[in-house]
């Protein structure tokens, strides 16, 4: 690994960083909102849209340097990569189990208080 | 392409006690939806253990024998 790689993968966790911070609810995955490239990020757009809050998708398919950081980040090798509040909460696997429970509404309700 | 019953080893070879139900969602014999019973998950909070599932699958999942997960971890208790 060269240092200018080291500085390349700093900006994007920086980005990456912000990006979180900048939307409640951030799906990292393939494809768009309205394009979904894989049937695993069209299940999370789904999930989202059944709450009504708003969210956002970034598509990291086209961008391979980022796809890799967030794995290194989140310790998480599959796509998509779902954060609310800033916290990293995997994807469906995780959030289906949670909506079950009634989990869901609550985390997301507060999430959306806080200015 | 893999099959449940190899799929099952790895599992086991990690967790020995692993209650595996492998179901091939597709057909296809490389998107499967697992379910993993196993004390290994035992004071393990969600996403912990799904990477603990992936670290144990990461050869068929790089090598692209595994092309999609779907998994679901429970403990005996």
């Amino acid at each position: 690994m060269s240092e200018l790689f080291k500085m390349a993968d700093t900006a994007v966790e920086e980005e990456v960083r912000r990006e979180i911070q900048e939307h409640k609810i951030l799906v990292y995955g393939k494809g768009t909102k309205t394009m979904p490239m894989c049937g695993f990020t069209r299940e999370t757009v789904q999930f989202f849209d059944r709450y009504g809050y708003a969210y956002e998708v970034i598509d990291v398919l086209s961008n391979p340097a980022k796809r890799e950081v967030l794995s290194r980040m989140t310790n998480w090798p599959t796509l998509p990569k779902v954060f609310i509040n800033g916290e990293f909460y995997g994807d469906t696997d995780i959030l289906d189990p949670m909506a079950e429970k009634g989990e869901i509404e609550p985390l997301l309700k507060k999430a959306f208080e806080q200015a | 392409m893999i099959t449940p019953e190899h799929l099952t080893q790895y599992i086991r070879q990690a967790m020995p006690d692993a209650e595996v139900t492998v179901t091939d969602k597709t057909g296809t014999s490389d998107h499967f939806i697992l379910r993993i019973v196993s004390d290994a998950f035992e004071g393990k909070n969600p996403l912990d253990r799904q990477r603990l599932v992936y670290q144990v699958l990461s050869d068929p999942m790089s090598d692209g024998r595994i092309h999609a997960l779907e998994i679901r971890t429970e403990t005996k208790s």
